[in-house]
C-alpha cells in the first residue's frame, strides 16, 4: 500500500465511527521500489492530498527524512521537494502490516501490499 | 440329499457371518421373516427382482421388502409363517437372480425398522379432494396443456395464463395481464368445487408446471400480498408426495394423487411451506392409527415410481399489503416486493461474492478487452486526476498511465490478486479490497469513477441506489463517473446465440424462501432478477462438466431508462446515457 492511497482511506463506514481518519499504520514489512518520476503528476496530485496526514504517516513508518511538514508556496518549482514527495507517495510501500481505525481500534490487515477494508454486516452503519 | 446338505452348510455359514458382522440373529425355526443372505441393495437387488422370485408362487404373500443402503443382504416379511416357509422351501439355494447368483436364506427373528413415523397432523386449511376429475377429463387437460413441441425436457417447464408469475419478486404485475387468460375449459372446476363446499372467488392467474420424474420444487410459501387466501392445485398424470413444513418444525408428507384437487387455505396457505423432492420415486405413505388412537403418517421403506406430472396452480390476484394473521412468512412488511437488506446481502454473499471467489481464475482469463466507450472515458481523464475503478475485477480497465492515480477497488480476493499482478508495473496504480456499498474512501476524493458491470449484482433497488449515492459522495464537484450495467434487452448485442430458446424454468431456492429462475445462457432475458450460470472449464481440460462446476451468479438486468432513473440524484447531472454491446451506460457529473 502506497502512502498516497493511505491519504484517502477512512474507516468511517464502521458503526459508531465519526471520522475514521487518518488510519494509523502498523507496518511489519516496508518495501521501497524505484518508480519513474513524473514531476507533473506529483505537482498536480499534491493539492488533492491532506499533506499533514501524509507527513505524519511517512514519519510514523520512518520515511519523513527531509520531507517538509508543510507545503511551501510554489512547491511545484522545487524539483528537490517533488522528488522527495514522489518517493513517499509512490516508492515507499507497506507490504505487510495493519491499518488501525483511530476511533474503534479495528485493524485492517495489509497483505502483499493490498489493504483489506472489508467489513462484516454487523460492523457497518 | 447331498445337495440339501450343501445348502444347509452354506446357510449356516451365512448365519454366522451375519451374526458376527451385522448383528443379525438368524433362527432355526420357521417364522414370517426371512433374510436373503447374499443379495441386497449393494448387489443391485431390487423390489422387481423380489416380484420375479415369487411370481409363480401363488400362495406366497410378501408384505415388505427391506434392502438397507450399502448392504449385500436384505429382508422379506411375509404375511404369515406358512407363506414364508413355502418360499423358503422352494427357493433357498435354488432361486437365482438375473446375474445367476443363487440366493441363500435364513429365517430371522426381527427385521430392521426402515419406517419414519410422522405424528404431526395435516396442516389446517389443506384439503385434498381425490378423484376430483375423471380419467377422461384428466386426459383432456393434459392435452390442453402439454407441450409436446418442447424438445428439451431438462428443466421443469412452466407456462402462465392471466398474469405472468414473476420469479424474482414472486408476484405478478397487475398492470400487464397476459394476452391469454385462464382457458374456459377450467370454468367447470369452480362449479365442481361448490359441490364440495368451496365457494371461492374465481381465480385469474394460472401457472402450469410440468414435472418430469426427478424434478421437484423447493420448499416455499406462495407470496401473501399478491394473491388471495385460496390457492388451488389440480394434479394430472402422476401421484406425488408433497412435503409440508411448518416453522415450528412440524413436518407432514402428504400424497397428492393425480386427478385430485388440492385446496390451500388458512394456515396451510399462509403459515406452512410446501415442496416436492427432486426424485424419480416417492415413498409409500401409510396412514395408521397409533396405540393412543392418533392418526400417524408412516413413510415406509417401500417406493413407487413417478410419472410425468402436470400441475395447474390457480390463484386470485389482489392488491395492497396482506391482511392475514400469520406473521412469520408474511410479506406485508416488504415494500413492493423489495428484498429486505439482510436478505439481499445474504443472497449476494451466496450468489455473487462466493461465486466470484470460486471462478476468479477462469473468469479473469475471459476478460481482456476494454469496451470502446469505457476506453474513451478513461482516456478523457486529465493528468493529475484520481481515478477510482469500483469493482475492478482483474484490472483490465486500469490504464498504463503514469500521470494519474488509479485505485482499483474489488471485493473478490481472487480477482484482486489477478488485478495486482496486472497493475504491478503501473506507477500510480493501487489495489484495495473493498465493498462498493461501504467504500472506505474519503468524501469527494475522486476526479473520475468507473463502475463497470457491478451494480447489476446488487439485489434490491435500495442497494443499487446506495451504490450510485456512494459514487456521488466520492466524486469531487465537477468529477465524472461512468456506470454500466447489463441490459435486459440483448437483441442489439452479440450475446444471443442463434436458434437458442430460453426456458428459464429451473427454479432454485434462495435465501428466505425466495425463488429465482436460472437463466439459459446466450438467450434473451425474460426476467429482471435471475441467476446466470457460470460453467467452470479449464482450457486444457475437455472432460464433461459436472454440476459442481456450474456456479450461479445473481443479476438484476436493467430495463431501458432504469439506470438513468437510478442516477437521478440531487448532486448528479446526467451527461449522456447509451446502450453498448448489451449494456446500459450512463456518464454523470457531480454538481
Amino acid at each position: 500500500m502506497k502512502l498516497i492511497t493511505h491519504n484517502m482511506l477512512t474507516s468511517k463506514c464502521l458503526k459508531g465511527v465519526v471520522t475514521g481518519y487518518p488510519l494509523a499504520i502498523n507496518a511489519t514489512n516496508i518495501k521501497v521500489t524505484e518508480v519513474d518520476f513524473n514531476p507533473e503528476f506529483i505537482s498536480r496530485i499534491i493539492p488533492k492530498l491532506d499533506w499533514e496526514v501524509l507527513w505524519r504517516a511517512a514519519d510514523s513508518i520512518g520515511h519523513s527524512d527531509g520531507l517538509p511538514q508543510t507545503i511551501e508556496p510554489k512547491f511545484e518549482e522545487n524539483s528537490d521537494f517533488l522528488k522527495k514527495a514522489h518517493k513517499v507517495l509512490l516508492e515507499v510501500e507497506i507490504e505487510e502490516g495493519n491499518l488501525v481505525c483511530p476511533e474503534s481500534g479495528r485493524r485492517f490487515p495489509i497483505s502483499k501490499g493490498i489493504p483489506n477494508m472489508l467489513l462484516t454486516e454487523a460492523e457497518v452503519q | 440329499m447331498e445337495r440339501n446338505k450343501n445348502i444347509e452348510r452354506k446357510c449356516k455359514r451365512f448365519s454366522a457371518r451375519l451374526k458376527s458382522s451385522k448383528g443379525v440373529s438368524c433362527v432355526e425355526y420357521p417364522c414370517p421373516n426371512i433374510v436373503l443372505c447374499n443379495v441386497g441393495q449393494a448387489t443391485g437387488f431390487t423390489k422387481e427382482d423380489v416380484y420375479k422370485l415369487v411370481e409363480d408362487l401363488k400362495t406366497v404373500n410378501i408384505q415388505k421388502f427391506i434392502a438397507e443402503k450399502g448392504e449385500s443382504h436384505s429382508f422379506l416379511v411375509f404375511e404369515d409363517t406358512n407363506s414364508a416357509a413355502e418360499f423358503y422351501h422352494t427357493s433357498n439355494g435354488k432361486a437365482k437372480v438375473r446375474n445367476g447368483t443363487t440366493i441363500f436364506m435364513n429365517y430371522v427373528q426381527s427385521v430392521p425398522n426402515d419406517e419414519i413415523t410422522c405424528t404431526d397432523g395435516i396442516p389446517k386449511g389443506l384439503s385434498i379432494l381425490p378423484d376430483f376429475i375423471s380419467h377422461d377429463e384428466e386426459q383432456k387437460y393434459i392435452n390442453l396443456f402439454d407441450w409436446t413441441t418442447e424438445a428439451n425436457l431438462k428443466n421443469r417447464q412452466v407456462k402462465h395464463y392471466g398474469y405472468e408469475f414473476r420469479y424474482g419478486s414472486n408476484d405478478v404485475d397487475l398492470n400487464s395481464p397476459l394476452p391469454e387468460s385462464i382457458p374456459d375449459e377450467c370454468n367447470m372446476l369452480w362449479e365442481r368445487l361448490k359441490t364440495f363446499g368451496f365457494d371461492i372467488e374465481t381465480p385469474d392467474q394460472l401457472t402450469v408446471n410440468k414435472y418430469c420424474p426427478g424434478q421437484g420444487i423447493p420448499s416455499h410459501v406462495d407470496r401473501h400480498s399478491p394473491f388471495s387466501d385460496t390457492i388451488l392445485s389440480l394434479s394430472l398424470g402422476s401421484d406425488v408426495v408433497m412435503d409440508w413444513r411448518h416453522h415450528s418444525n412440524k413436518y407432514v408428507p402428504v400424497v397428492v394423487p393425480s386427478r385430485s384437487m388440492l385446496v390451500m387455505q388458512n394456515e396451510a396457505r399462509y403459515d406452512w411451506q410446501h415442496g416436492i423432492q427432486p426424485r424419480t420415486w416417492d415413498p409409500v405413505i401409510d396412514i395408521r392409527k397409533s396405540s393412543d388412537g392418533q392418526t400417524e403418517r408412516v413413510i415406509t421403506g417401500d417406493t413407487k415410481p413417478r410419472d410425468t406430472r402436470i400441475s395447474l396452480t390457480f390463484r386470485k390476484t389482489r392488491e395492497g399489503p396482506c391482511q392475514c394473521q400469520f406473521k412469520t412468512l408474511c410479506d406485508r412488511g416488504t415494500v413492493e416486493g423489495e428484498l429486505s437488506d439482510d436478505l439481499a446481502s445474504h443472497l449476494e454473499e451466496l450468489h455473487v461474492h462466493q461465486v466470484y471467489e470460486q471462478i476468479a481464475g477462469h473468469f479473469s482469463t475471459t476478460r481482456h478487452k476494454r469496451w470502446p466507450r469505457v476506453d474513451e472515458f478513461l482516456h478523457s481523464v486529465s493528468p493529475g486526476a484520481v481515478l477510482l475503478d469500483l469493482g475492478a475485477g482483474n484490472g483490465k480497465n486500469i490504464l498504463n498511465r503514469n500521470d494519474i492515480l488509479q485505485i482499483a477497488g474489488e471485493r473478490s480476493s481472487g480477482l484482486l490478486l489477478e488485478c495486482a499482478g496486472h497493475t504491478q508495473s503501473i506507477p500510480g496504480a493501487q489495489c484495495v479490497r473493498l465493498d462498493l456499498l461501504h467504500t472506505p474512501l474519503r468524501d469527494e476524493c475522486a476526479d473520475a469513477i468507473i463502475c463497470i458491470a457491478v451494480i447489476h449484482h446488487l439485489s434490491s433497488a435500495a442497494r443499487r441506489r446506495q451504490a450510485v449515492s456512494t459514487i456521488s459522495r466520492l466524486l469531487r464537484p465537477g468529477g465524472r463517473a461512468l456506470i454500466t450495467v447489463w441490459a435486459k434487452d440483448q437483441s442489439k448485442s452479440n450475446y444471443l446465440a442463434q436458434n437458442k430458446e430460453n426456458h428459464d424454468t429451473n427454479l432454485v431456492t434462495m435465501v428466505g424462501g425466495l425463488n429465482l429462475p436460472v437463466h439459459e445462457n446466450r438467450t434473451q432475458f425474460r426476467h429482471s432478477d435471475l441467476l446466470v450460470p457460470w460453467k467452470l472449464r479449464k482450457v486444457e481440460d475437455k472432460k464433461p462438466l459436472k454440476t459442481s462446476d456450474t456456479f450461479l451468479r445473481y443479476y438484476h438486468v436493467f430495463e431501458e431508462g432504469e439506470l438513468v432513473q437510478l442516477c437521478e440524484m440531487p448532486h448528479l447531472e446526467i451527461e449522456s446515457s447509451f446502450y453498448e454491446e448489451g449494456n446500459w451506460c450512463v456518464v454523470c457529473k457531480k454538481r
